[in-house]
Formats: structure tokens, C-alpha cells, sequence
């Protein structure tokens, strides 16, 4: 039995309930959509039960609530110097939702929402909008100091700003596809990994070899545990630090 | 003229100095130097994810998405150019090599290389 290997198959869209059509396109409710919800409860759960008894000496939901607001706060703090912690609550909860969605996605059978490229996206034109409007709203014509950077003379300029500009812009980008690409390479070497194993098991002499992939697989289920949290902390403080040049751009 | 030759001779005296007090003259410009450049590679601010044990598989990821980043914004950025100007390749031309600047702007910015990186702290 030579099963085909197929380690994309697991990122595919299931539409649960279908809600119409727009043209040609189906427009469903899709498992993606379903654990996205799944993990906005989590999020409540965790945060509404941990702050329900706000007791002096806290229990076990309230730790674990009480720990990620800390180190958030902590974080946003350092990157922007803000007293007010105007930004907490955004980056506060884009945290906790690519760290859920990504723990979700190490669950066996479980769907990785974060792999795919279109909701990191999503996540990082938002936070990339908040910086504009928010920069422009509170500083103007002075936002566009952003893209002037200190201490370079005058005629450079007329490299660096262009060179400024695209960089701001390729920022998105790269928010979106470092989450995104993490995620998916993580999955889809784990798949292969495991499929090694079965393969061995069914190659006859050859399954003497069959524990080596498995232990493999087992120290990639650890790393990718790391890469899960590790990823949406550095999403959360790069949009610390790009939300940052909202509230000082440029000199 | 004369002002000239006296200048002349000023120097040829300096030239002269002593060496302790060139070292220390060195040492002094080298101080200096050392004021002008920007604080050390491990600025704590801009890096995320940097404090201190990033793999370097981890690093080799952010810094290859980030030149990749700049590569594709540059293209995008070509494309629209193009598109709505009419320009047909040449937009895509400037930016493409623009975006690969900025990729390789990007990577030296945050491995510390750059000095431009502190203007992030006001």
C-alpha cells in the first residue's frame, strides 16, 4: 500500500454551512471560520473567568489571565514608552488570537487558521491601517517625518525616502508572511515526518529505521509548540514597535 | 603667500609632535567615533523576538521574509504604477530594483548594521 503523500491536504477550506453564492464563489461558513470563533470563546473564557474574582491572591485562571496582560503591558510599554498604553488593548488581543489559533492548530486533526496567508494579512493591514490613520489623525503632515530618516544628508534624501517608503509599505508584508510561512512550513514538515514513519513500518527490512522519524517528530511537535508561541509573540511586538512610529514618527 | 608658509611650518610642527601625545590624539578621535555611532548591534528596542536566544534557524527566517518583503512591495508597488500611469515596463523596472534596495535596507537594519535603525526611540 503506497498511500500518496499529501501534506497540503490538511490546509484545505471545508465549507460547513453554505450561505449563498456571490457570481461563481460559494460563500460559506468554513471550519476556518468556525475555529476562529472557537478561539474568540477561549479568549473570553480565559479573560472574563480569570477576571471575575479578582481576589488578592489569584487562582489559577486568574494567573494565567494575569500573566499574559503582564507581559504584554510589558512589552508594549518598552516598544512604544507610552504611559497611557493607549495600544494595550489591540495588541493585547491580536496576541492572544494568534496565540490561541496557533495552539489550536497543534491539536491532532485540528485546523491551523494561521496558515493561511489571507487571515495574517488581514491581521497585519490592520494593524498597519491603525498606524496610519492613527499617525495622521494625531500628527498631520508631520507623519510624513517617518519616512525621513535622522541624521542623513541632504542629497542622500533623494535615495532614502523612496527607499523609506517601500519599506514601510513592504512592512505588511513581511508581518503577515513570517506568521503565515511559519506556521505552514512547521505543519507541512511535521506531516512528512510522520508519513515517513508509516512508510518505513510498511518497507519491510527496512522498518528497523521506522523510530528514527518518529523521534523526530516528536522533538518537531516541541519545536513547533516554541514556533507557535514565539510567533505570535513576535507579532505582537512588531506591532508594538510599528505602532510606535504612530505616536512619534520621524523627529 | 607669507600667511601661507607660516601655516606650512605650523603644520611640519605638529607633524612633529611627540608620540605619546598622538596616541592620545588617537584615542581621543576614537572616542569620539565611538559617541557618533549608533549604540551597539543589540539594541533592545526594534528587534522583536531577538531577546537574546533566537535560533539562528529563527533569524535566518525573519531576515530572509523580510528581504522577500521588500522584494514583493517593491513589485507591487511597480505593478500599480504601471497599471494606472500606463508606464508599461518601467515602473516595474525602477521599483523592482528599489524593492531589492530596500530588502537588503531592511536586513542590514536589523542585524544592527545600520545606524538609521534608532530613530525608532524619539
Amino acid at each position: 500500500m503506497a498511500a500518496s503523500i499529501d501534506p497540503i491536504h490538511q490546509f484545505e477550506l471545508q465549507p460547513l454551512v453554505s450561505l449563498g453564492h456571490i457570481g461563481n464563489q460559494q460563500i460559506a461558513f468554513t471550519q476556518s471560520a468556525l475555529y476562529m470563533f472557537a478561539a474568540v470563546g477561549v479568549i473570553a473564557l480565559i479573560t472574563i473567568v480569570g477576571t471575575a474574582g479578582r481576589s488578592v491572591v489569584p487562582g489559577r485562571m486568574q494567573a494565567l489571565a494575569e500573566i499574559f496582560y503582564e507581559f504584554i503591558a510589558d512589552t508594549v510599554h518598552q516598544a512604544t514608552g507610552d504611559k497611557e498604553q493607549r495600544f494595550l488593548p489591540l495588541v493585547f488581543s491580536l496576541f492572544m488570537f494568534v496565540l490561541v489559533l496557533n495552539m489550536f492548530g497543534m491539536i491532532p486533526y485540528a485546523f491551523a487558521v494561521t496558515s493561511h496567508l489571507i487571515i495574517t494579512f488581514g491581521l497585519a493591514f490592520l494593524v498597519i491601517s491603525t498606524v496610519v490613520v492613527y499617525g495622521v489623525m494625531k500628527h498631520g503632515s508631520h507623519f510624513l517625518g517617518l519616512f525621513i530618516p535622522a541624521g542623513v544628508p541632504k542629497p542622500l534624501l533623494l535615495i532614502m525616502v523612496p527607499i523609506e517608503i517601500v519599506s514601510f509599505i513592504s512592512r505588511p508584508i513581511s508581518l503577515s508572511v513570517r506568521l503565515f510561512a511559519n506556521i505552514l512550513a512547521g505543519h507541512i514538515a511535521l506531516k512528512i515526518f510522520a508519513f515517513f514513519v508509516a512508510q518505513l513500518l510498511l518497507a519491510g527490512a527496512w522498518s528497523v529505521l521506522a523510530p528514527l522519524p518518529l523521534f523526530l517528530t516528536i522533538a518537531l511537535t516541541a519545536l513547533e509548540f516554541l514556533v507557535a508561541a514565539l510567533q505570535a509573540y513576535v507579532f505582537a511586538t512588531l506591532t508594538a514597535v510599528y505602532l510606535a512610529d504612530a505616536l512619534h514618527p520621524g523627529h | 603667500m607669507n600667511g601661507n608658509d607660516r601655516q606650512d611650518e605650523n603644520q611640519g610642527n605638529r607633524a612633529m609632535a611627540t608620540d605619546s601625545e598622538l596616541s592620545a590624539r588617537l584615542r581621543r578621535l576614537e572616542t569620539q567615533i565611538d559617541r557618533k555611532r549608533p549604540p551597539a548591534a543589540p539594541d533592545p528596542s526594534p528587534r522583536p523576538g531577538s531577546s537574546g536566544a533566537q535560533s539562528s534557524l529563527g533569524q535566518a527566517m525573519t531576515l530572509s521574509t523580510e528581504f522577500i518583503a521588500g522584494v514583493i512591495a517593491g513589485a507591487i508597488l511597480g505593478w500599480t504604477f504601471d497599471h494606472f500611469l500606463g508606464t508599461k515596463p518601467w515602473g516595474m523596472i525602477v521599483f523592482l530594483m528599489l524593492g531589492f534596495v530596500t530588502g537588503v535596507y531592511n536586513i542590514l537594519r536589523l542585524s544592527g548594521f545600520s545606524g538609521a535603525k534608532n530613530r525608532k526611540d524619539p
